[in-house]
Protein backbone atom coordinates (compact mmCIF):
# COMPACT_ATOMS: atom_id res chain seq x y z
CA UNK A 1 0.00 0.00 0.00
CA UNK A 2 1.41 3.86 -0.86
CA UNK A 3 2.29 5.78 1.77
CA UNK A 4 0.99 9.92 1.98
CA UNK A 5 3.86 12.12 2.82
CA UNK A 6 3.21 15.35 4.87
CA UNK A 7 5.91 18.13 5.45
CA UNK A 8 5.40 20.17 7.77
CA UNK A 9 7.32 23.93 8.08
CA UNK A 10 10.33 22.41 6.51
CA UNK A 11 13.33 24.47 7.06
CA UNK A 12 16.97 23.34 5.38
CA UNK A 13 20.63 25.46 5.67
CA UNK A 14 23.04 24.69 3.63
CA UNK A 15 26.11 26.86 6.48
CA UNK A 16 24.56 30.24 6.13
CA UNK A 17 22.64 29.70 3.26
CA UNK A 18 18.25 28.89 3.74
CA UNK A 19 17.57 26.30 1.28
CA UNK A 20 13.81 25.55 1.96
CA UNK A 21 11.44 27.92 4.02
CA UNK A 22 9.10 26.57 5.77
CA UNK A 23 7.67 24.43 3.49
CA UNK A 24 4.15 22.39 4.24
CA UNK A 25 2.75 20.45 1.84
CA UNK A 26 0.52 16.64 1.71
CA UNK A 27 0.26 14.26 -0.41
CA UNK A 28 -1.98 11.59 -0.89
CA UNK A 29 -1.42 8.11 -1.12
CA UNK A 30 -0.20 6.55 -4.65
CA UNK A 31 -0.10 10.36 -6.20
CA UNK A 32 2.54 11.40 -8.30
CA UNK A 33 3.91 14.84 -7.28
CA UNK A 34 5.86 17.40 -9.80
CA UNK A 35 8.59 19.60 -8.36
CA UNK A 36 8.66 22.59 -10.79
CA UNK A 37 10.76 26.04 -10.27
CA UNK A 38 13.94 27.59 -11.35
CA UNK A 39 17.35 26.01 -10.80
CA UNK A 40 18.44 26.12 -7.22
CA UNK A 41 14.93 26.60 -5.89
CA UNK A 42 15.23 23.91 -3.42
CA UNK A 43 13.57 21.08 -5.61
CA UNK A 44 16.53 18.62 -5.37
CA UNK A 45 16.79 19.84 -1.95
CA UNK A 46 13.16 19.04 -0.74
CA UNK A 47 13.67 15.55 -2.83
CA UNK A 48 16.63 14.60 -0.82
CA UNK A 49 15.21 15.43 2.53
CA UNK A 50 12.72 12.46 1.87
CA UNK A 51 14.83 9.76 2.14
CA UNK A 52 17.86 11.41 3.92
CA UNK A 53 20.27 11.38 1.71
CA UNK A 54 20.17 15.32 2.86
CA UNK A 55 22.18 13.91 5.77
CA UNK A 56 25.43 13.81 3.24
CA UNK A 57 25.32 17.72 2.68
CA UNK A 58 28.37 19.15 4.86
CA UNK A 59 26.93 21.48 7.62
CA UNK A 60 23.31 20.76 6.86
CA UNK A 61 21.09 21.65 9.41
CA UNK A 62 17.06 20.25 8.78
CA UNK A 63 14.20 21.80 10.78
CA UNK A 64 10.46 20.79 11.03
CA UNK A 65 8.64 17.13 10.64
CA UNK A 66 8.71 15.08 7.90
CA UNK A 67 6.47 11.95 7.44
CA UNK A 68 6.29 9.35 4.96
CA UNK A 69 3.49 7.00 5.69
CA UNK A 70 4.57 5.30 9.51
CA UNK A 71 7.91 7.33 8.76
CA UNK A 72 9.15 10.04 11.80
CA UNK A 73 11.99 10.85 8.00
CA UNK A 74 13.88 13.75 10.77
CA UNK A 75 13.29 11.60 14.26
CA UNK A 76 16.88 11.17 15.24
CA UNK A 77 15.70 7.23 16.04
CA UNK A 78 14.68 6.70 12.16
CA UNK A 79 15.82 3.66 10.83
CA UNK A 80 17.30 5.15 7.60
CA UNK A 81 18.37 1.87 6.04
CA UNK A 82 14.45 1.05 6.61
CA UNK A 83 13.25 4.22 5.14
CA UNK A 84 15.39 4.30 2.00
CA UNK A 85 14.46 0.85 1.51
CA UNK A 86 10.94 2.26 1.34
CA UNK A 87 12.13 5.44 -0.50
CA UNK A 88 13.80 4.08 -3.87
CA UNK A 89 15.54 7.35 -5.66
CA UNK A 90 16.42 7.37 -9.07
CA UNK A 91 18.82 10.34 -10.12
CA UNK A 92 19.26 12.78 -13.04
CA UNK A 93 22.40 10.76 -14.07
CA UNK A 94 22.01 7.29 -14.83
CA UNK A 95 24.41 5.39 -12.22
CA UNK A 96 24.58 1.81 -12.55
CA UNK A 97 27.48 0.09 -10.65
CA UNK A 98 30.29 -0.99 -12.87
CA UNK A 99 29.08 -4.32 -12.72
CA UNK A 100 27.27 -6.85 -14.22
CA UNK A 101 23.18 -6.26 -15.22
CA UNK A 102 21.95 -8.96 -12.62
CA UNK A 103 24.34 -7.87 -10.18
CA UNK A 104 22.99 -4.36 -10.52
CA UNK A 105 19.57 -5.07 -9.82
CA UNK A 106 20.38 -7.69 -7.27
CA UNK A 107 22.49 -5.35 -5.16
CA UNK A 108 19.83 -4.24 -2.80
CA UNK A 109 18.05 -7.66 -1.91
CA UNK A 110 21.87 -8.68 -1.72
CA UNK A 111 22.60 -6.00 0.50
CA UNK A 112 19.22 -6.49 2.95
CA UNK A 113 20.60 -9.81 3.36
CA UNK A 114 18.71 -11.99 0.69
CA UNK A 115 21.41 -14.99 -0.36
CA UNK A 116 18.92 -17.88 -2.06
CA UNK A 117 19.84 -17.93 -5.70
CA UNK A 118 16.29 -18.78 -6.86
CA UNK A 119 14.83 -16.06 -4.97
CA UNK A 120 17.45 -13.65 -6.14
CA UNK A 121 17.00 -14.60 -10.17
CA UNK A 122 12.89 -14.46 -9.43
CA UNK A 123 13.12 -10.49 -8.09
CA UNK A 124 15.50 -9.76 -10.74
CA UNK A 125 13.34 -10.76 -13.35
CA UNK A 126 10.07 -9.19 -11.61
CA UNK A 127 11.97 -5.70 -11.47
CA UNK A 128 13.34 -5.59 -14.74
CA UNK A 129 9.71 -6.45 -16.04
CA UNK A 130 8.60 -3.80 -14.30
CA UNK A 131 11.07 -1.51 -15.51
CA UNK A 132 10.09 -2.28 -19.06
CA UNK A 133 13.59 -3.71 -19.71
CA UNK A 134 13.46 -7.47 -19.57
CA UNK A 135 13.17 -8.06 -23.32
CA UNK A 136 15.89 -5.46 -24.08
CA UNK A 137 18.41 -7.91 -21.93
CA UNK A 138 16.95 -10.83 -21.12
CA UNK A 139 20.01 -13.34 -21.82
CA UNK A 140 22.29 -10.75 -21.02
CA UNK A 141 22.02 -10.67 -17.52
CA UNK A 142 25.91 -11.13 -17.34
CA UNK A 143 26.72 -8.50 -19.34
CA UNK A 144 28.01 -5.13 -17.60
CA UNK A 145 25.79 -2.60 -16.77
CA UNK A 146 28.13 -0.37 -18.62
CA UNK A 147 27.05 -1.45 -22.00
CA UNK A 148 23.32 -0.39 -22.02
CA UNK A 149 22.59 2.32 -23.80
CA UNK A 150 21.60 5.34 -21.47
CA UNK A 151 17.58 5.17 -21.83
CA UNK A 152 18.85 1.37 -21.02
CA UNK A 153 20.52 2.26 -17.68
CA UNK A 154 18.03 4.89 -16.19
CA UNK A 155 15.59 2.07 -16.96
CA UNK A 156 18.14 -0.29 -15.06
CA UNK A 157 18.53 2.09 -11.90
CA UNK A 158 14.49 2.35 -11.90
CA UNK A 159 14.37 -1.39 -11.67
CA UNK A 160 17.42 -1.99 -9.20
CA UNK A 161 15.39 0.62 -6.66
CA UNK A 162 12.35 -1.13 -7.51
CA UNK A 163 14.40 -4.65 -6.42
CA UNK A 164 13.57 -3.57 -3.21
CA UNK A 165 10.50 -3.10 -2.56
CA UNK A 166 9.79 0.19 -2.01
CA UNK A 167 6.63 1.99 -1.68
CA UNK A 168 7.48 5.37 -2.56
CA UNK A 169 10.18 6.73 -5.33
CA UNK A 170 11.87 9.97 -5.94
CA UNK A 171 13.22 10.78 -9.32
CA UNK A 172 15.56 13.98 -9.55
CA UNK A 173 15.28 14.70 -12.82
CA UNK A 174 14.84 11.60 -14.55
CA UNK A 175 15.27 12.07 -18.35
CA UNK A 176 17.56 15.19 -18.13
CA UNK A 177 19.95 13.24 -19.92
CA UNK A 178 18.31 11.00 -21.97
CA UNK A 179 16.92 11.24 -25.93
CA UNK A 180 13.12 11.63 -26.44
CA UNK A 181 12.15 8.25 -27.09
CA UNK A 182 14.21 7.13 -23.80
CA UNK A 183 12.55 10.20 -22.06
CA UNK A 184 9.20 9.13 -22.97
CA UNK A 185 9.65 5.32 -22.07
CA UNK A 186 10.08 6.48 -19.12
CA UNK A 187 7.11 8.86 -18.61
CA UNK A 188 4.93 5.56 -19.61
CA UNK A 189 6.52 3.99 -16.68
CA UNK A 190 5.56 6.72 -14.02
CA UNK A 191 2.04 6.39 -15.40
CA UNK A 192 2.08 2.90 -15.06
CA UNK A 193 3.54 3.03 -11.43
CA UNK A 194 0.46 5.20 -10.24
CA UNK A 195 -1.34 3.77 -7.75
CA UNK A 196 1.42 1.57 -6.63
CA UNK A 197 3.84 3.95 -5.82
CA UNK A 198 3.78 7.51 -4.51
CA UNK A 199 5.95 9.59 -6.54
CA UNK A 200 7.66 13.08 -6.20
CA UNK A 201 9.64 13.69 -9.69
CA UNK A 202 11.70 16.99 -9.95
CA UNK A 203 11.81 18.25 -13.32
CA UNK A 204 12.93 21.00 -15.71
CA UNK A 205 10.11 20.12 -18.01
CA UNK A 206 6.70 21.15 -17.93
CA UNK A 207 5.25 19.27 -20.22
CA UNK A 208 6.62 16.30 -18.41
CA UNK A 209 4.98 17.70 -15.21
CA UNK A 210 1.61 18.38 -17.13
CA UNK A 211 1.98 14.87 -18.71
CA UNK A 212 2.67 12.44 -15.53
CA UNK A 213 2.29 14.59 -12.52
CA UNK A 214 -1.29 14.82 -10.18
CA UNK A 215 0.00 17.69 -8.63
CA UNK A 216 2.55 20.41 -9.14
CA UNK A 217 4.15 21.88 -6.61
CA UNK A 218 5.96 25.70 -7.86
CA UNK A 219 9.08 26.29 -5.34
CA UNK A 220 11.06 29.93 -5.98
CA UNK A 221 13.77 30.88 -3.27
CA UNK A 222 13.34 27.95 -0.75
CA UNK A 223 9.48 28.78 -0.71
CA UNK A 224 6.92 26.62 -1.64
CA UNK A 225 4.74 29.41 -3.73
CA UNK A 226 2.09 27.04 -4.81
CA UNK A 227 1.15 23.77 -5.04
CA UNK A 228 -2.48 22.11 -6.55
CA UNK A 229 -3.72 20.04 -8.82
CA UNK A 230 -1.96 19.47 -12.46
CA UNK A 231 -4.85 21.15 -14.19
CA UNK A 232 -5.49 23.89 -12.21
CA UNK A 233 -2.02 24.92 -11.85
CA UNK A 234 -1.22 24.78 -15.44
CA UNK A 235 -4.59 26.34 -16.36
CA UNK A 236 -5.52 28.29 -13.62
CA UNK A 237 -2.68 29.13 -11.02
CA UNK A 238 -3.30 31.04 -8.20
CA UNK A 239 0.00 33.13 -8.05
CA UNK A 240 1.13 35.77 -10.51
CA UNK A 241 4.51 33.99 -9.69
CA UNK A 242 3.56 30.78 -10.86
CA UNK A 243 1.75 32.20 -13.67
CA UNK A 244 5.07 34.29 -14.89
CA UNK A 245 7.11 31.13 -14.48
CA UNK A 246 4.47 29.01 -17.07
CA UNK A 247 4.50 31.47 -19.06
CA UNK A 248 8.31 32.02 -19.14
CA UNK A 249 8.18 35.01 -17.88
CA UNK A 250 10.55 34.73 -15.44
CA UNK B 1 62.20 28.81 -34.39
CA UNK B 2 65.73 28.84 -33.77
CA UNK B 3 64.56 28.20 -29.53
CA UNK B 4 62.62 25.51 -31.18
CA UNK B 5 65.55 23.68 -33.10
CA UNK B 6 67.71 23.84 -30.18
CA UNK B 7 65.11 22.50 -27.20
CA UNK B 8 64.39 19.48 -29.61
CA UNK B 9 68.12 19.02 -29.96
CA UNK B 10 68.65 18.90 -26.34
CA UNK B 11 65.36 16.40 -25.75
CA UNK B 12 66.87 13.93 -28.13
CA UNK B 13 70.45 13.99 -26.69
CA UNK B 14 68.63 13.46 -23.51
CA UNK B 15 66.79 10.31 -24.87
CA UNK B 16 69.56 9.25 -26.35
CA UNK B 17 72.07 9.68 -23.26
CA UNK B 18 68.84 7.66 -21.73
CA UNK B 19 69.01 4.95 -23.95
CA UNK B 20 72.83 4.67 -24.14
CA UNK B 21 72.74 4.16 -20.63
CA UNK B 22 70.18 1.66 -20.05
CA UNK B 23 71.67 0.15 -23.39
CA UNK B 24 75.14 0.18 -21.68
CA UNK B 25 73.88 -1.63 -18.26
CA UNK B 26 71.74 -4.34 -19.96
CA UNK B 27 74.98 -5.07 -21.88
CA UNK B 28 77.09 -5.37 -18.84
CA UNK B 29 74.99 -7.27 -16.89
CA UNK B 30 73.18 -9.30 -19.50
CA UNK B 31 77.43 -9.92 -20.32
CA UNK B 32 78.04 -11.24 -17.07
CA UNK B 33 74.58 -13.19 -16.74
CA UNK B 34 75.74 -14.80 -20.37
CA UNK B 35 79.13 -16.02 -18.75
CA UNK B 36 77.76 -17.14 -15.09
CA UNK B 37 74.51 -19.61 -16.95
CA UNK B 38 77.04 -21.04 -19.66
CA UNK B 39 79.53 -21.90 -16.76
CA UNK B 40 77.31 -22.89 -13.96
CA UNK B 41 73.36 -23.71 -15.87
CA UNK B 42 70.74 -21.95 -15.60
CA UNK B 43 68.61 -23.92 -12.64
CA UNK B 44 71.72 -24.98 -10.34
CA UNK B 45 71.78 -21.77 -9.01
CA UNK B 46 68.43 -21.19 -8.52
CA UNK B 47 67.71 -24.43 -6.40
CA UNK B 48 70.70 -24.34 -4.33
CA UNK B 49 70.91 -22.10 -1.47
CA UNK B 50 74.85 -22.30 -0.90
CA UNK B 51 76.67 -19.44 -1.48
CA UNK B 52 79.90 -19.12 -0.95
CA UNK B 53 82.04 -17.62 -4.54
CA UNK B 54 85.48 -18.12 -2.86
CA UNK B 55 84.82 -21.87 -2.97
CA UNK B 56 82.75 -21.23 -6.24
CA UNK B 57 79.45 -22.26 -4.89
CA UNK B 58 76.73 -20.04 -6.13
CA UNK B 59 73.53 -20.96 -5.59
CA UNK B 60 71.12 -17.72 -5.01
CA UNK B 61 67.71 -19.83 -3.54
CA UNK B 62 68.54 -17.85 -0.29
CA UNK B 63 68.25 -14.29 -2.06
CA UNK B 64 65.42 -15.14 -4.03
CA UNK B 65 62.90 -16.45 -1.43
CA UNK B 66 64.32 -13.87 1.08
CA UNK B 67 63.42 -11.44 -1.25
CA UNK B 68 59.68 -12.52 -2.09
CA UNK B 69 59.79 -13.50 1.71
CA UNK B 70 60.28 -9.94 2.87
CA UNK B 71 58.14 -8.38 0.21
CA UNK B 72 55.24 -10.48 0.96
CA UNK B 73 55.50 -9.91 4.97
CA UNK B 74 55.72 -6.21 4.00
CA UNK B 75 52.70 -6.52 2.10
CA UNK B 76 50.32 -8.34 4.50
CA UNK B 77 51.36 -6.19 7.12
CA UNK B 78 50.86 -2.70 5.41
CA UNK B 79 47.69 -3.94 3.82
CA UNK B 80 45.53 -2.95 6.81
CA UNK B 81 47.25 0.06 7.40
CA UNK B 82 46.74 1.06 3.91
CA UNK B 83 43.30 0.39 3.81
CA UNK B 84 42.55 2.53 6.62
CA UNK B 85 44.61 5.37 6.05
CA UNK B 86 43.26 5.63 2.87
CA UNK B 87 39.39 5.23 3.19
CA UNK B 88 39.84 7.25 6.33
CA UNK B 89 41.68 10.28 4.06
CA UNK B 90 39.40 9.40 0.99
CA UNK B 91 36.02 9.04 2.26
CA UNK B 92 36.06 9.98 6.00
CA UNK B 93 37.71 13.36 6.30
CA UNK B 94 36.70 16.32 4.60
CA UNK B 95 37.95 19.79 4.07
CA UNK B 96 41.00 21.27 5.70
CA UNK B 97 41.49 17.97 8.20
CA UNK B 98 42.09 15.92 4.35
CA UNK B 99 44.03 18.52 2.76
CA UNK B 100 46.51 17.93 6.02
CA UNK B 101 46.45 14.35 6.29
CA UNK B 102 47.06 13.92 2.73
CA UNK B 103 50.27 16.41 3.04
CA UNK B 104 51.08 14.41 6.08
CA UNK B 105 51.40 10.63 3.70
CA UNK B 106 53.10 12.70 1.26
CA UNK B 107 56.02 13.72 3.50
CA UNK B 108 56.08 10.40 4.64
CA UNK B 109 56.83 8.99 1.19
CA UNK B 110 59.65 11.69 0.87
CA UNK B 111 61.77 10.00 3.62
CA UNK B 112 64.82 8.47 2.17
CA UNK B 113 64.56 5.21 2.61
CA UNK B 114 68.04 5.08 4.79
CA UNK B 115 65.83 7.30 7.50
CA UNK B 116 63.50 3.98 7.73
CA UNK B 117 66.21 1.95 8.07
CA UNK B 118 67.52 3.94 10.93
CA UNK B 119 64.26 3.65 12.43
CA UNK B 120 64.20 -0.13 11.76
CA UNK B 121 67.71 -0.46 13.85
CA UNK B 122 66.50 1.76 16.39
CA UNK B 123 62.66 0.34 17.22
CA UNK B 124 62.06 -3.01 14.72
CA UNK B 125 64.77 -4.79 15.86
CA UNK B 126 65.09 -4.03 19.64
CA UNK B 127 61.62 -4.73 19.83
CA UNK B 128 61.63 -8.00 18.11
CA UNK B 129 64.59 -8.69 20.43
CA UNK B 130 62.53 -8.49 23.41
CA UNK B 131 59.76 -10.46 22.35
CA UNK B 132 61.46 -13.49 20.63
CA UNK B 133 65.04 -13.43 22.47
CA UNK B 134 66.89 -13.31 19.56
CA UNK B 135 69.03 -11.20 17.79
CA UNK B 136 66.07 -9.35 16.13
CA UNK B 137 67.76 -9.27 13.01
CA UNK B 138 66.30 -10.77 10.40
CA UNK B 139 63.59 -11.08 7.69
CA UNK B 140 60.75 -10.28 9.76
CA UNK B 141 62.36 -6.50 11.02
CA UNK B 142 62.97 -6.35 7.43
CA UNK B 143 59.43 -7.06 6.39
CA UNK B 144 58.35 -4.36 9.31
CA UNK B 145 60.38 -1.97 7.88
CA UNK B 146 59.54 -2.45 4.59
CA UNK B 147 55.88 -2.30 5.82
CA UNK B 148 55.78 0.88 6.90
CA UNK B 149 58.15 2.34 4.06
CA UNK B 150 55.41 1.58 1.91
CA UNK B 151 52.96 2.28 4.06
CA UNK B 152 52.05 5.93 2.98
CA UNK B 153 53.34 5.09 -0.97
CA UNK B 154 50.27 2.71 -1.21
CA UNK B 155 47.82 4.59 0.91
CA UNK B 156 48.32 7.43 -1.10
CA UNK B 157 47.80 5.89 -4.34
CA UNK B 158 44.93 3.98 -2.80
CA UNK B 159 43.24 7.25 -1.55
CA UNK B 160 43.62 9.18 -4.51
CA UNK B 161 42.00 6.13 -6.34
CA UNK B 162 39.15 6.03 -3.90
CA UNK B 163 38.50 9.88 -3.88
CA UNK B 164 37.81 9.41 -7.75
CA UNK B 165 35.16 7.42 -6.99
CA UNK B 166 31.84 9.40 -8.24
CA UNK B 167 29.30 10.40 -5.84
CA UNK B 168 26.56 9.40 -7.60
CA UNK B 169 27.54 5.73 -7.64
CA UNK B 170 27.78 6.05 -3.42
CA UNK B 171 24.52 8.01 -3.30
CA UNK B 172 22.78 4.90 -5.54
CA UNK B 173 24.37 2.73 -2.58
CA UNK B 174 22.94 4.07 -0.24
CA UNK B 175 19.73 5.11 -1.38
CA UNK B 176 18.63 1.45 -1.31
CA UNK B 177 19.06 0.91 1.66
CA UNK B 178 23.17 0.25 2.24
CA UNK B 179 24.46 1.24 4.87
CA UNK B 180 28.37 3.02 4.44
CA UNK B 181 30.01 0.10 5.17
CA UNK B 182 28.10 -1.87 2.89
CA UNK B 183 29.08 0.53 0.16
CA UNK B 184 32.59 0.89 0.90
CA UNK B 185 33.24 -3.13 0.56
CA UNK B 186 30.54 -3.38 -2.05
CA UNK B 187 31.03 -0.27 -4.57
CA UNK B 188 33.74 2.29 -3.09
CA UNK B 189 36.66 -0.84 -3.27
CA UNK B 190 35.14 -2.48 -6.60
CA UNK B 191 34.63 0.69 -8.29
CA UNK B 192 38.41 1.27 -6.93
CA UNK B 193 40.21 -2.12 -8.19
CA UNK B 194 42.45 -0.93 -10.83
CA UNK B 195 43.46 2.10 -9.14
CA UNK B 196 44.07 0.03 -5.84
CA UNK B 197 46.05 -2.32 -8.34
CA UNK B 198 48.06 -0.33 -9.78
CA UNK B 199 48.95 1.24 -6.08
CA UNK B 200 49.77 -2.67 -5.15
CA UNK B 201 52.25 -2.99 -8.03
CA UNK B 202 54.25 0.09 -6.98
CA UNK B 203 54.18 -1.44 -3.63
CA UNK B 204 55.62 -4.61 -4.47
CA UNK B 205 58.18 -2.91 -6.74
CA UNK B 206 59.35 -0.56 -3.79
CA UNK B 207 59.56 -3.57 -1.33
CA UNK B 208 61.36 -5.45 -3.95
CA UNK B 209 63.67 -3.02 -5.03
CA UNK B 210 64.62 -1.40 -1.64
CA UNK B 211 68.32 -2.30 -0.05
CA UNK B 212 69.77 0.07 1.97
CA UNK B 213 66.80 0.12 4.98
CA UNK B 214 66.90 -4.11 4.66
CA UNK B 215 70.17 -3.99 4.57
CA UNK B 216 70.26 -2.32 7.96
CA UNK B 217 67.89 -4.74 9.57
CA UNK B 218 68.16 -8.45 8.05
CA UNK B 219 71.41 -9.51 8.90
CA UNK B 220 73.08 -10.40 5.91
CA UNK B 221 73.35 -13.85 6.05
CA UNK B 222 72.90 -16.48 2.88
CA UNK B 223 70.21 -18.75 4.81
CA UNK B 224 66.92 -20.04 3.39
CA UNK B 225 64.15 -18.36 5.25
CA UNK B 226 64.07 -18.21 8.75
CA UNK B 227 61.74 -15.20 10.00
CA UNK B 228 63.85 -14.38 13.20
CA UNK B 229 67.50 -15.40 11.94
CA UNK B 230 69.60 -13.42 9.63
CA UNK B 231 69.29 -13.44 6.41
CA UNK B 232 69.57 -11.70 2.99
CA UNK B 233 67.54 -10.81 -0.33
CA UNK B 234 69.01 -10.29 -4.02
CA UNK B 235 69.44 -6.64 -3.50
CA UNK B 236 71.23 -6.60 -0.09
CA UNK B 237 74.07 -9.22 -1.08
CA UNK B 238 74.47 -7.46 -4.25
CA UNK B 239 74.95 -4.36 -2.23
CA UNK B 240 77.34 -6.19 0.46
CA UNK B 241 79.17 -8.35 -2.33
CA UNK B 242 79.99 -6.07 -5.45
CA UNK B 243 82.97 -4.42 -3.30
CA UNK B 244 84.35 -7.80 -2.75
CA UNK B 245 84.42 -9.01 -5.97
CA UNK B 246 86.00 -7.58 -8.74
CA UNK B 247 84.72 -7.34 -12.11
CA UNK B 248 85.06 -10.00 -14.54
CA UNK B 249 85.44 -12.59 -11.59
CA UNK B 250 83.25 -15.53 -11.50
CA UNK B 251 81.60 -14.06 -8.54
CA UNK B 252 80.83 -11.15 -10.24
CA UNK B 253 78.99 -12.52 -13.10
CA UNK B 254 76.65 -14.24 -10.09
CA UNK B 255 75.78 -10.60 -9.21
CA UNK B 256 74.94 -9.74 -12.57
CA UNK B 257 73.41 -12.74 -12.85
CA UNK B 258 70.86 -11.74 -9.70
CA UNK B 259 70.75 -8.29 -10.83
CA UNK B 260 69.38 -9.71 -14.13
CA UNK B 261 66.65 -11.30 -12.15
CA UNK B 262 65.76 -8.11 -10.07
CA UNK B 263 65.27 -6.01 -13.77
CA UNK B 264 63.27 -8.83 -15.07
CA UNK B 265 60.88 -9.08 -11.96
CA UNK B 266 60.89 -5.23 -12.19
CA UNK B 267 59.88 -5.80 -16.07
CA UNK B 268 57.52 -7.63 -15.10
CA UNK B 269 55.47 -5.73 -12.98
CA UNK B 270 56.13 -2.66 -14.83
CA UNK B 271 53.86 -4.74 -17.91
CA UNK B 272 51.12 -5.79 -15.16
CA UNK B 273 50.88 -1.91 -14.31
CA UNK B 274 50.86 -0.96 -17.66
CA UNK B 275 47.90 -3.77 -18.59
CA UNK B 276 46.21 -2.83 -15.10
CA UNK B 277 46.06 0.96 -16.81
CA UNK B 278 44.67 -0.38 -19.63
CA UNK B 279 41.53 -1.67 -18.09
CA UNK B 280 38.73 -0.30 -17.69
CA UNK B 281 36.48 0.12 -14.25
CA UNK B 282 34.29 -3.10 -12.94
Amino acid sequence: MAPDIEVDSLDVWYGQARALKEVTLHLGPGKVLALIGPSGCGKSTFLRVLNRMIDRAPQVRVKGAVRVGAFEVLAGDVDVTALRRTVGMVFQQPNPFPMTIFDNVAYGPRIAGLRQMAKLRQTVEDSLKKAALWDEVRGKLRRSAMSLSGGQQQRLCIARALAVNPQVLLLDEPTASLDPVSTAKIEELIVQFKTHYTMVIVTHNLQQAARVSDAVAFFEHGRLVEMGPTHDIFTAPRERRTEEFLTGRV
Amino acid sequence: MRADRIAALVMKGALALFIAVWVMVAVIVGAGAWRFVSANGLVGPLVSSRWSPLAAHYGILAFVVGSMAVTGLALVLAAPGVLALSVTGARILRGAPQRAFIQILTLFVAVPSVVYGWWGLSVAVPLIRRLTGTAGFGPLSAGIVLAVMIVPTFSIMALQTLRQVPSSLVEGSLGLGASEDQTLWHVILPASRAGLSQGFLVAVGRALGETIAVQMVIGGQSRVLSLLKPGATLTTQLLTDLALMPARTPGHDALDFMALWLMILMAVLVWLQSRVRGMSRG
